[in-house]
């Protein structure tokens, strides 16, 4: 009796964890962050930063091509204000399905080729500096 | 290992395959990698539950790699690989603290360690922090898809049991 009222605590313990997990997650997903004027896309592959574009300063669409290992491409095309792929060799092409980007919260990743575009809001701190900052720290 | 037990169990990863095939027929629900509803995780649940960790463990063992061999890359077996240990191991003990019941809780605990060892592979992979954006969005999935999965475990397992007296000896 008393075994049985111990795993009943229990049970309920878990699900509460995972209900709070879930009830953050969701408030995450669903607050927009604050959007302080434009955004920077950093394009990340295989860990290294290999472009920084300053979503503001486009006037024109336009696109470029990312490769990698084994011949395998992305097609990003940049737009006033967003950011996505176009078109890619990976197999599931999940990276297109993902569309454009306006925002830091979901970065348009495509495992197979292994890139990541990361939105990153300015901060005032680089709004200040002239230079542009070279490490980026989460 | 009897020849019964051996036969039940390779029954077991077919059956897990099998649905593992139907699932990837089915276009993705999100276009976020990661992902998916991991039906074939129902027949882990079911074995770890009735029968023991070690089958379980060769089930989801040989399931992970035939899925990998005859449907995936080596890159998606890292991935799945990972899913599958984090879950398997923390389903386990899960289980073992909840006595049996409540398949459905253990269910999502399992989807939310997939789901966490994928990310883990996943910043290892690609080596870039930005991947932890996802976070939120594979902990409620895990979560959802693991309780979906806990269900069907808890009511199909009456089914399967049918077939699998052999292991119990």
């Amino acid at each position: 009796m008393n075994q049985e009222k111990k795993t009943k605590y229990t049970a309920l313990g878990i699900g509460l964890l995972l209900t709070a997990a879930a009830v953050c997650s969701l408030l995450w997903i669903l607050i927009p962050p604050p959007d302080n004027g434009g955004h920077t896309a950093d394009i990340y592959q295989n860990g290294e930063l290999i472009h920084s574009i300053s979503l503001k300063d486009v006037d024109q669409p336009y696109t470029f091509t990312v490769t990698g290992e084994n011949g395998c491409f992305n097609i990003i095309e940049v737009r006033p204000g967003s950011i996505g792929i176009r078109d890619a060799s990976c197999p599931d092409r999940l990276c297109v399905l993902q569309g454009f980007i306006t925002d830091s919260r979901l970065p348009v990743t495509c495992l197979p080729n292994r890139l990541v575009i990361q939105l990153r809001s300015r901060t005032k701190q680089s709004q200040d500096s002239l230079t542009l900052p070279d490490t980026i720290t989460y | 290992m009897s020849h019964r037990r051996l036969t039940a169990l390779a029954l077991c990863t077919t059956l897990a395959l099998a649905i593992y095939a139907v699932e990837s027929a089915i276009p993705p629900l999100v276009p976020i990698p990661g992902i998916k509803l991991g039906l074939a995780n129902i027949v882990t649940l079911i074995l770890l539950r009735h029968t023991s960790l070690k089958d379980a463990a060769l089930v989801t063992g040989a399931r992970t790699l035939l899925s990998a061999v005859l449907f995936g890359q080596l890159l998606s077996l890292l991935y799945s690989a990972a899913g599958a240990i984090f879950s398997l191991t923390l389903m386990y003990l899960v289980n073992r603290l909840l006595k049996n019941r409540y398949p459905y809780l253990t269910g999502a605990v399992g989807g939310l360690a997939h789901n966490a060892g994928q990310l883990l592979t996943a910043l290892a992979l690609t080596a870039t922090p930005g991947v932890l954006t996802y976070l939120p969005f594979l902990v409620l999935a895990g979560i959802l898809t693991g309780l979906f999965t806990g269900f069907c475990a808890f009511y199909g397992d009456k089914y399967l049991l049918r077939h699998l007296r052999w292991l119990k000896d």
